[in-house]
């Protein structure tokens, strides 16, 4: 069952075309990345799907509710983070009213909110800031009152729009771990906008690829990690010259492209098991110590890389 | 529907309480209107001979409901344009817009959050000022006046509240179109000068010693102009706001 559906998504602003005809299907209980450059059209997807923006044309579903038809309904189930969100909550109320407030717009049992907001505050290590005004606390707490604000009233579908921009890494690494450990107890279905492709590589079981508005590339992670870069790229660590490594495997036809690192250098090769053997052996013949010579995982950047400069087509 | 209104109208009121400039014009607001009223009654008495006060009184009670009126319509132009136009100003509008609220308890909200402290400014500022020169002066030892004459009564009791309710639909109206609070507070308090004409407009027949007739004729022209304002703004307000126009604005 798909908990979001895309269907000609289309907005206009002006004679800027932000989202164009687009259509996904994100299934329910996924942790769904939207990848792309700046400006692909992400927010306005995430704005489009939480009622905030009138589509031009096409329209989606969150769960069995149309965005067009019932707002009110989409977004009682719907938890939104949104862009630049550290800068969304009201900065003279407390961490705690600030969830107060928001509980109950989103109609959280009054009787619950104290447990739940000692629970989330808690969990976010926020608990003893509770009565900081959000305006002075850092960026990155504010950040996380907000991502409270957006659970508090558990949400079926998480529109996150960049969750971990402006937090450190040690904050980001806890956000990741919160997505995971909500999405394996509640099961809800997010859908995480992103250009950090270490981080979605690592939350996101599915992924879109998308600029200029349109979806360039969808499908799961893994496969489209592994089907779709189809030259294979190796790590060869050495001692000594690097350049002098670099050149020698850059005078080999069957090597596509190289690149080189501190103390490695990465080249993507045509055919490795008929290759791989001579680049070494060229390599050793001329007094290159090689320490180490393994496979490259093929990284989300990669494909990142491939498929938005190429401009592969869906 | 009006629960959550009511939620939304606390909170607008509270955060627009943190800034000081709504404080201070808030606190000038509940002083201003009856501190006038006073001294002007109080330094009139005082100064005129009191064979001449009857003559005096038929000039200066027109002045009375629009003083008062003015000051209380304040308190709602300066929290409604920071409850809406602030508010995105500020980046919180978007998260609120993502709740279940519906425009109409979105609005009534907004709504409330001006207006009540408004009317309840109003009407304490009535019975501070009429209280206020009624025992002043008679402490003074001249014969109690009172501030107000029903015509005043019938302004303070119909154009005041409707002016409260008119300024927020013009609010509404402008929030989709100005960026910055201050722009959107000067827009409105504008229209507030509606009130200067049951002020002034008496005063044209001052030789002939201003008729009852002539306060009524104003004061009800003033209602008229006000309820005009009123309809309309709510009308287009209603059919203007767009949560969409108020997002995509940058
Ligand atoms: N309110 C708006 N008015 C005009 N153009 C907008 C507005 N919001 C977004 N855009 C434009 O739409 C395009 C997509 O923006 P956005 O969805 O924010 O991209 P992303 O989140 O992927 O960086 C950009 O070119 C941006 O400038
Ligand atoms: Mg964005």
């Amino acid at each position: 069952m798909n908990e979001i559906t895309i269907f000609g998504l289309t907005k206009n602003f002006g004679e800027l075309v932000a989202v164009d005809h687009m259509d996904l299907n994100i299934p329910g209980g996924t942790i769904f990345g939207l990848l792309g450059p700046n400006g692909a059209g992400k927010s306005t997807t995430t704005r489009l799907l939480s009622t905030l923006l009138q589509p031009t044309d096409g329209t989606a579903r969150v769960s069995e509710f149309d965005i067009i038809q019932e707002p009110v309904r989409v977004r009682e189930i719907t938890g939104v983070l949104p862009e630049e969100s550290n800068r969304t909550v009201y900065p003279g109320m407390t961490a705690y009213e600030n969830l107060e407030y928001f509980a109950r717009l989103y109609d959280v049992p009054e009787e619950e909110i104290p447990a739940r907001i000692e629970e989330l505050l808690t969990f976010m290590d926020l608990w003893d800031r509770k009565d900081d005004k959000a305006g002075e606390l850092s960026t990155g707490n504010r950040q996380r009152v907000a991502l409270c604000r957006a659970i508090l009233h558990r949400p079926t579908v998480l529109l996150l729009d960049e969750p971990t921009s402006s937090l450190d890494p040690l904050a980001a690494k806890r956000v990741r771990e919160l997505i995971l450990e909500l999405s394996k107890k509640y099961k809800q279905t997010f859908l995480i906008n992103s250009h950090n492709l270490p981080e979605v590589q690592r939350v996101c079981n599915r992924i879109a690829i998308i600029d200029e508005g349109k979806v360039l590339l969808q499908g799961k992670t893994q496969e489209l990690r592994s089907q779709l870069l189809s030259k294979q790229k190796f790590r060869i660590r050495i001692v000594g010259d690097i350049e002098k490594a670099s050149s020698i495997a850059k005078s080999m036809n069957f090597v596509e492209a190289v690149k080189e690192e501190v103390d490695s250098i990465l080249v993507t090769i045509e055919d490795p098991t008929e290759n791989n053997s001579s680049l070494m052996q060229n390599m050793l013949s001329q007094g290159i110590k090689i320490v180490e010579f393994a496979e490259e995982e093929a990284t989300l950047e990669d494909l990142y890389l491939e498929v938005v400069k190429g401009g592969i087509q869906k | 529907m009006m629960r959550k209104s009511l939620i939304v109208a606390k909170t607008d009121f509270k955060n627009a309480l943190d800034l000081r400039f709504v404080k201070m014009g808030l606190i000038m607001s509940v002083a201003f209107g009856p501190v006038m009223v006073i001294l002007m009654f109080v330094s009139l008495t005082a100064l005129i001979p009191p064979s001449e006060m009857a003559f005096a009184m038929l000039f200066l009670r027109p002045m009375v409901p629009s003083i008062i009126g003015i000051f209380a319509i304040i308190p709602t132009t300066m929290i409604s344009a920071n409850a809406l136009v602030g508010e995105r100003e500020q980046n919180t509008l978007e998260p609120l817009l993502c709740t279940p609220l519906t425009d109409r308890e979105l609005l009534l909200g907004k709504t409330l959050a001006g207006a009540i402290p408004s009317l309840i400014i109003l009407v304490a500022s009535t019975i501070i000022s009429v209280v206020g020169v009624a025992v002043l002066t008679v402490v003074m030892g001249f014969p109690m006046v009172i501030a107000l004459d029903l015509p005043g009564v019938f302004l303070l009791a119909t154009s005041v509240p409707l002016m409260i309710f008119a300024v927020v639909a013009v609010m509404i109206i402008i929030s989709g179109r100005v960026t910055r609070v201050y722009e959107a507070y000067q827009m409105t308090s504008i229209i507030i000068l509606i009130f200067i004409i049951p002020m002034i407009m008496p005063l044209l027949g001052i030789e002939t010693g201003v008729p009852n007739e002539a306060v009524w004729f104003s004061n009800i022209t003033t209602l008229i102009i006000v309820a005009m304002v009123f309809v309309i703004g709510w009308a287009l307000a209603l059919k203007l706001f767009n949560r969409d126009k108020l997002v995509s604005m940058v």
